[in-house]
């Protein structure tokens, strides 16, 4: 595979993104210099290729991907990989707020802290956070699971459907509706088989894995006779 | 005393018995002593029978109500309190039979930077209405209606349903806060994005589905367990303010290649500011969607109590244009409550380019037609008041999820009826803009109206029936 380098600096963003489709579509490797933390790098990305973004980026990098392999050298703005359906995202730095928000598939790895709200409203796929998480990782999350090394902050898990976060570390506080419970081994074991194969050690953790209480669910009756007198 | 009324004057014939006294007057023996039959049906202004039942409905259920349809509030302004004044002596009318009136409707177009604007041939279209909220048979016979009338159709929240956009020659993909299965593939299939910040019927909220209509095709859809309430979120997930929406619409028209129109949807609460902060975070059109709007579901206090009436939010929105240059660049759509032609003509004179509704498309359908009356007795209701969309058990098989009774959709017969609503509500158009002299209906304007009510001169600046100025405080 042959490798193709664009440079970003201050020019059309419109235009840099065609030229991202057009090399991915050719076949190259795709190497980004001068990202300058732009906005809307590398959104809508195709189901193959592979692109690597030397520096930081702005928001939605990889936003709408459908299956490309995204490496980001330095931090990432928010909603990065937002509504991706496939593909992994790689963040060697930090990573802003909304992260993986409303995804559909694929795979983040996040190697340093993630801002607030990670995950929220994911309908599936993986965040894999080696840092910490921010305030109410995994709001709204439909399903598919956030796995933090680290710690996570305020209101971990907070009005969460069927989605499950992961924490080695410390939670500072549970959000509404959210309770830890003890995971299954095989889960435990799927979980460390996901690390592994993103290169990480092979050790112990003391997993919390938090899920929803499913007391907000049940708000109202679900006999459609109680809703007649109305 | 002044107040001493004891009187010590002696009739010149016996003192009547107090039996005479109560019901002389042919009062039925056993009335409360001095009660006005009146007293009856419940005499506060306060305490109304409808105020009583709802205290003790909210004692009886531990929580706010639940309904659907739209605003019950019975002080809600109506386009009734306005009317068209057609050209006489001042101006030509053009013949109304006969001549031609272009209804041609472009929308999206102002900001050049569209590749497809939106291109209608009436200046009205079908209301987001989500798949969950409606059943997959009247989607499709919406949106089969909507394209032989050469007009469009939106998805609402559910996502985008095959059945819809095979019917649908143009169809807008809604991008709600909750996302519900937004991907690149469905983004690329639709003819305009529309990014909602909150619609008419319970601005502030967002959508709310009841379990009863979460089977399993929607559960799917949504990415959600089946038979369990949806809440959706507010917020968007992604983005928080005015700045970050720009980002945002810059990353659709990436992700469409600045194919599609990018649209804003909003209740109609401080038209004036939102509306030029949608503008100037790059809509291409901002559709208002005003208190009277329509919905499957929502507590009832915000149908009733939240958001400015659509007739009082067109003429600020449309100024808000105006005041930051850009009302020849974003196009303005207003919808709630909108019925029939006229008070689609009544929004276009007010400043809208053009008109949605919801509701109405519905009734064309079959809401509400007095077929299946077991059905509505069932519900506690009967046909022409049932709002009982919330249920899912929607006796024409409209607004529900029960496969038996979405058969009573003919999705053919209604597509047909949808269709010839739309034509004749666009035929209403074109006959009121040739009274008023107009060879287009994008050429009504605020002086081809009169208000017949200080509130409605006051909302809207028409001026008033009579009178060459409009009410001002």
């Amino acid at each position: 595979m042959s490798e193709k380098v664009i440079q970003v600096g201050h020019r059309d963003i419109r235009i840099i993104n065609q030229e991202f489709l057009e090399a991915l579509e050719a076949g190259h490797s795709v190497v980004v210099t001068d990202t300058l933390s732009r906005h809307n790098l590398g959104v809508g990305l195709p189901r193959s290729g592979k692109i690597h973004f030397d520096g930081s980026v702005g928001y939605y990098c990889g936003g709408l991907n459908t299956g490309t392999d995204v490496r980001v050298e330095n931090n990432a703005g928010w909603g990065t990989g937002e509504a991706m359906s496939g593909g992994i995202i790689t963040v060697n730095g930090y990573s802003g707020m909304s992260t993986g928000a409303a995804m559909l598939g694929g795979l983040i790895h996040v190697k340093g802290d993630c801002g607030p709200r990670c995950g929220v409203a994911m309908k599936a796929g993986d965040i894999v956070v080696e840092g910490n998480l921010g305030y109410q990782a995994g709001f709204m999350a439909h399903r598919g699971r956030i796995i933090a090394l680290g710690s996570a902050g305020p209101s971990c898990g907070d009005a969460l459907w069927e989605a499950e976060v992961w924490v080695a570390g410390d939670i500072e506080s549970l959000g509404v509706d959210a309770k830890i419970v003890e995971p299954e081994a095989e889960e435990v074991e799927g979980v460390d088989a996901l690390l592994k194969q993103l290169g990480l050690e092979e050790r112990f953790r003391d997993w919390r894995k938090i899920v929803s209480e499913q007391k907000l669910w049940y708000f109202e009756s679900r006999d459609a006779n109680s809703w007649l007198m109305i | 005393m002044a107040d001493d009324l004891n009187s010590t004057y002696e009739y010149p014939f016996p003192m009547p018995s107090e039996e005479e006294v109560a019901y002389s007057d042919g009062a039925i023996k056993g009335r409360t002593p001095g009660s006005p039959s009146a007293y009856d049906k419940g005499g506060s202004t306060r305490w109304t029978p409808d105020a009583i039942a709802e205290v003790q409905a909210l004692a009886q259920l531990g929580r706010y109500q639940v309904r659907g349809y739209n605003c019950f509030n019975q002080r809600m302004p109506t386009f009734d309190d306005l009317t068209f004044v057609p050209a006489t002596m001042t101006r030509l009318p053009l013949e109304g039979y006969r001549e031609s009136c272009d209804m041609t409707t472009v929308l999206g177009a102002g900001t050049g930077l569209v590749e497809r604007p939106l291109e209608l041939k009436i200046p009205i279209y079908i209301a987001s209405m989500s798949f969950g909220a409606l059943s997959a048979s009247a989607k499709a016979a919406i949106g089969y209606g909507a394209s032989k009338a050469g007009t469009m159709t939106c998805t609402g929240e559910g996502g985008m349903l095959e059945d819809e956009r095979e019917a649908s020659q143009k169809l807008v993909y809604q991008l709600t806060p909750a996302r519900y299965g937004v991907d690149l593939e469905h983004i690329r299939k639709a003819d305009g994005l529309e990014l909602v910040v909150g619609q008419g019927a319970k601005p502030g909220t967002g959508g709310l589905l009841l379990g009863m209509k979460v089977v399993e095709r929607v559960s799917k859809m949504r990415s959600l367990p089946a038979g369990v309430d949806q809440r959706s979120t507010v917020r968007h997930p992604d983005f928080l303010g005015a700045d970050d929406m720009a980002v945002k619409i810059e990353e659709l028209r990436i992700a469409t290649n600045y194919k599609v129109p990018i649209l804003v949807k909003m209740g109609a609460t401080r038209p004036r500011f939102d509306v030029a902060i949608a503008a100037k975070a790059g809509a291409d059109i901002v559709v208002l969607d005003g208190a009277e709007g329509g919905t499957g579901a929502s507590p009832e206090l915000l149908l009733n109590h939240t958001g400015i009436p659509c007739l009082s939010a067109i003429r600020p929105a449309r100024q808000a244009l105006e005041d930051c240059g850009m009302s020849d660049k974003v196009s303005l759509v207003v919808s709630g409550g909108i019925r029939t032609g006229v008070d689609v003509a009544k929004c276009l004179a007010l400043g809208a380019d053009a008109v949605m509704i919801g509701t109405a498309a519905m009734i064309a359908l079959g809401c509400n037609s007095p077929r299946y009356e077991k059905d509505y007795h069932a519900l506690g209701t009967s046909p022409g008041a049932c709002h009982h969309c919330h249920t899912g058990m929607c006796p024409v098989g409209i607004a529900t999820q029960n496969k038996e009774l979405e058969k009573r959709v003919n999705i053919a017969a209604g597509a047909e009826r949808v269709y010839r609503f739309l034509t004749a509500i666009a035929m209403e158009v074109t006959m009121l803009a040739k009274a008023c002299g107009k060879s287009s209906v994008h050429n009504l304007e605020v002086e081809d109206l009169r208000a017949l009510s200080f509130e409605a001169s006051a909302f809207t600046g028409v001026k008033m029936a009579g009178l060459d100025r409009a009410f001002t405080w």
